[in-house]
């Protein structure tokens, strides 16, 4: 087992090592480079153009760019060697260690390695640091839209398999044809209109929190607001979770339920549950405990490899509710070229899903005994 | 398996049995194709047949529609009643009209249906060639091509899709059509290739190969000839995923303003501002194009579940 994990392990460095290259290289390809967001300002001279890309390294080889960011090479050393690699030099830290190795080490703090993402080309932040803010609310989005799901397509399906051809399971048959050809964006905007429109609006349009009540979510005062009210902050979020978690919700359950149907049926008609009916199981022991469990296998899978889309599916969610995470931040940054947010965000959802496929692997390996590593 | 093909018996040879015999009995010479089972088994799928019956429709709509009700874009209506939110459905303008500008939206629909069906369709026909192709040389051949273009569609296939389409429609697309169809294309092979790598690794190792390499049949015909025809159901079946998957990428893309520029209109692009007139209460315009993509989507997803049971040789009547 451990060797299985250390394997798989291993063979993901090469993919994330992939993934730096492919999102470095679909960046560099795009026409205009960073400095396409000044093509239409006419005060940004070509001068000034120059100057900028100066300051931002921008002027070096592209392999010597690559390995700054990356975080291999000495951003304080320069010069190169054949004019497009970094020279050997650069490769060592300022402590004269190695500069790919932890900050403690090599003294490095450059790179996405040592965590640095670079600046924002457009509000000047540490990338980093705009992602950390992004993240929070992309997590409470995320994490309350999987709860439910999972929670929704377990039941769902396993119903819609116990009592195969009811009405529920035609019903639950309908909603997922419907509901996995239906575009995340369209329902939120329809839904926008049923619940927040001139109608009902009971419901708020979008945002995370209620602008005129409270300071702007994640900013200290908002902190400080939220400790001296910490019940009412949370309605708050919570009034505001409602509809972008059902748009979520509703598209990814559709195509679940139908995975876990599949799944149960399967199980159902596995020779050992017919011993455990002929043994004079009751009903429900028999459903729960012989088939569910063993339907529940692939299911845990399925769902691993299911979790980088809570990321991108928030992308549209996030862009119609105005979510101030992380799908409307790579909205932005793609308005605004912004390079460097870009690519972190990029990066970083990347390695979440490697990470998944990681461990959705070693979770399958783990709850299925069968399985030979 | 099923039964030998009754074509593959040799005319002259039935008559000469049936001259040995000398009994009069009749032959049922009837041949069918892997094509002509397969709509056989099709149109007893009544969904699948509603789905092509609907796609059938939408084709006919997307090359005759925008002749009848052209769209132009330097043409403002001029509505007899402003209205800032728009005017809802009537017998005059079926799906409503939009708000601000006032167009009418079945005629942005219509025109819609053109360039949402050609960038699905074209789409996909690209990613097919792509990933065929990858997934028929990485499959054949195994060993290191095999693993290093393996390796090339897990990096693809860990990044998130949506984000890397977004950014490269913003960047490379330029709001043109043919620009958008090859970067859908080009994002949407992966699939396709372990797919089609799987079937060559198991249809590889079966006896007619093995024959076929014997008689000294040269590698790219046993690809091309041999193995790629027996793996190409389940291709096509996934086929129309890609198609489905597309059609909602694009029309997701252009509502953000980075698809395809308003002067082709698509379903994604025709609400693009429809989300400003929501507080004014026009429901209609977002509402009718959605419609059209659920539509489309259903459709094609509906041929696909139909075509996977055509096609599957195990379940032949």
């Amino acid at each position: 087992m451990t060797k299985y994990v250390i394997r798989r392990v291993v063979q993901a460095i090469p993919v994330l090592f992939g993934i730096t290259i492919v999102v470095y290289a679909i960046l560099l390809a795009a026409p205009g480079g960073p400095t396409a967001r000044f093509a239409n300002n006419p005060r940004v001279t070509l001068e000034d153009k120059e100057q900028f890309k100066k300051a931002w390294g921008l002027d070096q080889p592209i392999p010597v760019q690559y390995c700054r960011w990356i975080g291999a090479c000495n951003p304080d050393v320069s010069g190169t060697v054949l004019g497009i690699f970094p020279p050997p030099a650069a490769f060592l830290g300022p402590t004269g260690w190695p500069n790919v190795l932890p900050s403690g080490i090599s003294g490095a703090t450059n790179g996405v390695l040592h965590g640095d993402f670079g600046v924002s080309v457009d509000s000047g932040e540490p990338v980093a640091a705009r992602i950390a803010r992004a993240a929070l609310p992309t997590l409470i989005l995320a994490s309350t839209a999987f709860v439910i799901w999972i929670t929704l397509a377990i039941v769902i399906g396993v119903y819609a398999a116990v009592r195969r051809y009811s009405l529920f399971d035609q019903f639950a048959t309908v909603f997922a044809y419907v509901g996995f050809a239906m575009p995340t964006f369209w329902l939120g905007i329809m839904l926008i209109y049923i619940f927040s429109g001139p109608g009902l609006n009971i419901l708020p349009a979008g945002g995370i929190t209620t602008t005129r009540l409270s300071p702007p979510f994640g900013s200290d005062a908002y902190w400080v607001y939220f400790g001296q009210q910490p019940l009412t902050a949370i309605a708050d979020i919570a009034k505001h979770l409602i509809l972008p978690v059902i748009t979520l919700v509703a598209v990814s359950v559709a195509g679940d339920s139908r995975f876990v149907r599949a799944s149960m049926l399967e199980a159902l008609n596995q020779d050992y549950v017919r011993t455990a009916k002929a043994k004079g199981l009751p009903g429900r022991t028999v459903t729960f405990k012989h088939a569910f469990r063993n339907a529940l296998l692939p299911v845990v899978t399925n769902i691993g490899l299911e979790i980088p889309f809570l990321f991108t599916g928030a992308i549209a969610t996030e862009t119609i509710f105005s979510w101030p995470g992380i799908g409307k931040l790579t909205i932005d940054a793609t308005r605004e070229f912004d390079y460097p947010t870009l690519m972190g965000v990029l990066l970083i959802t990347a390695t979440i899903t490697v990470m998944a496929n990681l461990i959705a692997d070693i979770a399958y390996a783990v709850v299925d005994p069968r399985i030979k590593y | 398996m099923s039964l030998p093909a009754q074509g593959q018996v040799e005319a002259s040879e039935l008559e000469s049995r049936i001259d040995d015999s000398g009994a009069d009995y009749e032959v049922n010479l009837e041949s069918l194709s892997q094509w002509q089972l397969a709509w056989r088994k099709f149109k007893t799928h009544r969904l699948a047949l509603i789905g092509l019956g609907i796609l059938l429709v939408l084709f006919a709509v997307a090359i005759i529609g925008p002749i009848l009700m052209p769209f132009v874009f330097n043409e403002i209506p001029k509505p007899d009643v402003k209205v800032y939110a728009g005017r809802p459905p009537s017998l005059q303008h079926w799906f409503g009209e939009t708000g601000g500008l006032q167009r009418d939206v079945f005629m942005l629909v219509v025109n819609g249906a053109r360039t949402s069906l050609l960038i699905g369709f074209s789409s996909m026909f690209i990613g097919v060639f792509i990933g065929t192709i990858v997934g028929s040389i990485a499959g054949y051949l195994g060993g290191f091509a095999d693993n290093v273009l393996m390796r090339i569609v897990d990096v693809m296939l860990s990044l998130p899709l949506l984000f890397v389409i977004l950014v490269a429609s913003r960047f490379f697309g330029n709001g043109n059509v043919a620009l958008i169809i090859i970067i859908f294309g080009l994002l949407s092979w992966m699939g396709i290739s372990r797919l089609t790598r799987s079937l060559f690794l198991s249809i590889r190792e079966r006896e007619f190969i093995e024959a076929a390499k014997a008689v000294g049949v040269r590698d790219r015909r046993i690809i091309f000839r041999h193995i790629l025809p027996n793996a190409v159901s389940p291709i096509v079946v996934s086929a129309s995923l890609i198609i489905a998957g597309n059609i909602i990428g694009e029309a997701f893309v252009s509502f953000l303003g980075y698809g395809v520029n308003p002067i082709y209109p698509t379903w994604g692009n025709i609400l693009s501002s429809a989300l400003t007139f929501i507080p004014v209460g026009n429901w209609w315009w977002p509402f009718f194009p959605g419609l059209a993509i659920i539509l489309t989507v259903l459709a094609v997803n509906f041929i696909g579940d139909g075509m996977r049971d055509a096609l599957d040789p195990r379940s032949r009547a």
